[in-house]
């Protein structure tokens, strides 16, 4: 390794220098080099930076030695939907692809506008490539509705993948992604531009394990009349980081960008959410759900920017409600509205507290067990975050369900 | 039959703690309805907490048995199971859970502790849309989360839904009177007469007469300053409600 590469990253811990051999390793690349130097310059992010003080990737990613668990099961997998496959190891896509969606895999790496906000990104762009595309392009066009499925899993070192979707104008699509982990290290950044009136419905399903780190970018960007409805449900890894940047571009954007998660002992959800109303007359919504376990963290950071001029009536509503179900649990929550504009409605809520004990004597005493009457409880508490998947809205409540009655 | 002997209890933590439960012996045999009248400060629904096992109140004496069973040393859902049923003074607003959602769960998770063979969702269906009936209940409410946006006389009667749809061994009820006009009072009594059955008892907890016209008790007790200073006959209802509680406590003393 040239003397250079290493220089790269100030101070480097084993896994950063990991990193940047597995750069090197990678076909040279005018903008490779710009996003791993956009990566470089805080490396793993930990807490000295702002943004990660409750999200240590240096501190947990000790080195990328392949952890030895058995990958999670997939339950947003449906039969008759067209699924890619992103793996250490390679990159896998049906031959017969829906109508209105058309790939195009791409060995040069495309630019990324503002890598040095999201360092997680602009890594996982830096290091896709090799057996994987250096960029995935695919193309949604108008006419019926797309549905998509995409799978990140597997055992390795590192699953990096990038993926940039063009929603053409009136275009629509239903994408389902499920981070299962199972690589030390899993980084996605996922890209979306939305033509004018496209909609886009999202579900992100993550799950990984105590051994893991896993940093799931999605950078969106809005033109008029343009919708999306992102539904998140997170269990969380040792780190795990789901980072939402949403740029309203022109008026008439609507937005709705919501999350749960559950986070048991050792393991840590974090979602992180960046909107610009960058034109008038644009809507977000916001609700974000949260339970954790003893010895689980859970960490959520919301900003709006809502901007002098570009900013005015923005109606944006962000709320973060958690539960800490036992003792020795932890939540993050830091709620920011930079709002410029004068003619505008922000709201905001941001709550944390115990289940009510009125409440679980009362399930108790009509015969319910209290490890199901807490699951009841909570589950009904983080289900309207759910609600905007729509079809896959069942399956998301049942891991839940499932988690709430076993592991909590 | 419900035993309970020289029973104390207290309410709050360290030299805050303060006895409410002061040596309250009580027995209803199976088959049998009671009735305890107490003036405000009692005990009244401290007993019934007690008995149901509610966190924050702690057992200092004495004993409490359903059928033998010593509920003291069970869990609340224990208790549920071993049929003993609360009918809460202010029953509790669950929001997110519909109200048939959480009686299946609690009538399959008492089936289940017992080793039985869960209702199947017909016959589920089937029963509550009876017990509805006899209780004049919209099914529609049935389907709405517990107790949200239920005004005070459709969260008793949904009390009584609960307790006919589960039909537990022992019935504790709360203050059931209080916050119903007449219709309501009568309505819910219907559902309370229904379950009146050789196999199973009741106390019920009141603070006025009015209800022991519409629920006859067999044996009435008047609970003060934490134990049984009297019992007797239904007309010992009448009497507490000519004279007072000032006259019978006094007596008594």
């Amino acid at each position: 390794m040239s003397t250079a590469l290493k220089d790269m990253i100030r101070n480097p811990t084993v896994a950063e220098l990991e990193l940047v051999a597995r750069y090197a390793a990678l076909k040279a690349d005018a903008r490779r080099e710009r996003l791993f130097e956009a990566f470089a310059q805080t490396g793993l992010p930990g807490r000295r930076i702002e943004g990660w003080r409750w999200t240590d990737f240096k501190a947990a990613l000790t080195s990328l030695d392949a952890p030895k668990v058995a990958t999670a099961r997939d339950p947003l997998a449906r039969d008759g939907v067209a699924t890619l496959r992103f793996t250490p190891s390679g990159y896998a896509a049906p031959k017969a692809l829906p109508a209105g969606l058309k790939l195009l895999a791409k060995d040069d790496v495309q630019a990324m506008g503002g890598a040095e906000d999201a360092p997680l990104g602009a890594l996982a762009a830096a290091l896709s490539g090799g057996r994987t595309p250096a960029t995935l392009l695919v193309d949604v066009s108008a006419g019926v509705p797309v549905h998509l499925h995409m799978v990140f899993e597997g055992p390795g070192a590192i699953n990096a993948a990038r993926v940039v979707f063009l929603l053409r104008p009136g275009a629509e699509l239903h994408l389902s992604e499920s981070h299962l982990g199972g690589a030390a290290l899993s980084a996605s950044l996922i890209e979306f531009t939305l033509n004018k009136d496209a909609r886009l419905n999202r579900t992100v399903y993550q799950i990984g394990g105590a051994g893991e780190a896993q940093a799931i970018t999605a950078l969106i960007e809005q033109d008029a009349g343009a919708e999306s409805v992102q539904t998140v449900l997170a269990f969380g890894a040792k780190v795990a980081r789901i980072e939402t940047r949403l740029v309203h571009r022109e008026s008439g954007s609507k937005a709705t960008l919501n999350a749960a998660y559950l986070a048991g002992a050792g393991l840590q959800a974090d979602i992180t959410t960046h909107v610009r109303h960058g034109a008038p007359s644009c809507i977000t919504g916001q609700v974000t759900k949260g339970a954790v376990l003893d010895g689980g963290r859970g960490v959520f950071q919301g900003k709006f920017h809502v901007p002098r001029t570009a900013g005015q009536q923005t109606d944006a509503s962000m709320q973060h409600k958690a539960l800490l179900l036992e003792e020795g649990a932890e939540v993050f929550a830091k709620p920011e509205l930079e709002i410029l504009a004068d003619d505008v409605q922000c709201a905001h809520g941001n709550t944390s507290g115990a289940l009510d004990a009125a409440q679980l004597f009362y399930l108790r005493q009509r015969g319910i067990p209290l490890v199901q009457a807490r699951a009841l409880l909570t589950e009904a508490f983080i289900a309207e975050a759910l609600e905007g998947a729509g079809a896959l809205e069942e399956a998301l409540r049942a891991e839940a369900s499932a988690w709430l009655n076993h592991a909590a | 039959m419900l035993k309970i002997e020289n029973l104390s209890a207290t309410v709050g933590e360290g030299e805050d703690a303060k006895t409410i439960l002061n040596g309250l012996s009580l027995a209803v045999p199976t088959g049998e309805v009671h009735a305890i009248m107490g003036p405000n400060g009692a005990g009244k629904s401290t007993l019934s907490y007690v008995l149901t096992g509610r966190e924050g109140y702690a057992v200092t004496g004495g004993t409490a048995t359903l059928n033998g069973a010593d509920m003291l040393a069970l869990e609340p859902e224990a208790r549920a199971a071993a049929g003993l049923f609360l009918s809460f003074q202010y029953p509790v607003e669950i929001p997110g859970v519909p109200v048939m959602t959480f009686v299946r769960t609690a009538m399959n998770a008492q089936r289940k502790a017992r080793g039985e063979a869960e209702i199947s969702a017909p016959d589920f269906i089937k029963k509550s849309r009876e017990i509805a009936k006899v209780l004049s209940l919209d099914p529609e409410m049935l389907k709405r989360p517990v107790n949200v946006g239920f005004s005070g006389g459709e969260k008793k009667r949904l009390e009584i839904y609960q307790m006919m749809m589960l039909e537990p061994r022992f019935m504790v009820l709360d203050e059931t009177d209080s916050g119903l006009d007449i219709d309501a009072l009568r309505t819910v009594a219907e559902g309370v007469n229904a379950l009146r059955a050789p196999s199973r008892g009741m106390l019920v907890i009141t603070h006025y007469q009015r209800l022991l016209d519409y629920i006859k008790p067999d044996k009435v007790h008047v609970l003060a300053k934490g134990r049984i200073i009297k019992t007797g006959g239904p007309d010992l209802a009448h009497r507490l409600e000519a004279e007072g509680y000032d006259g019978v406590l006094a007596e008594a003393v």
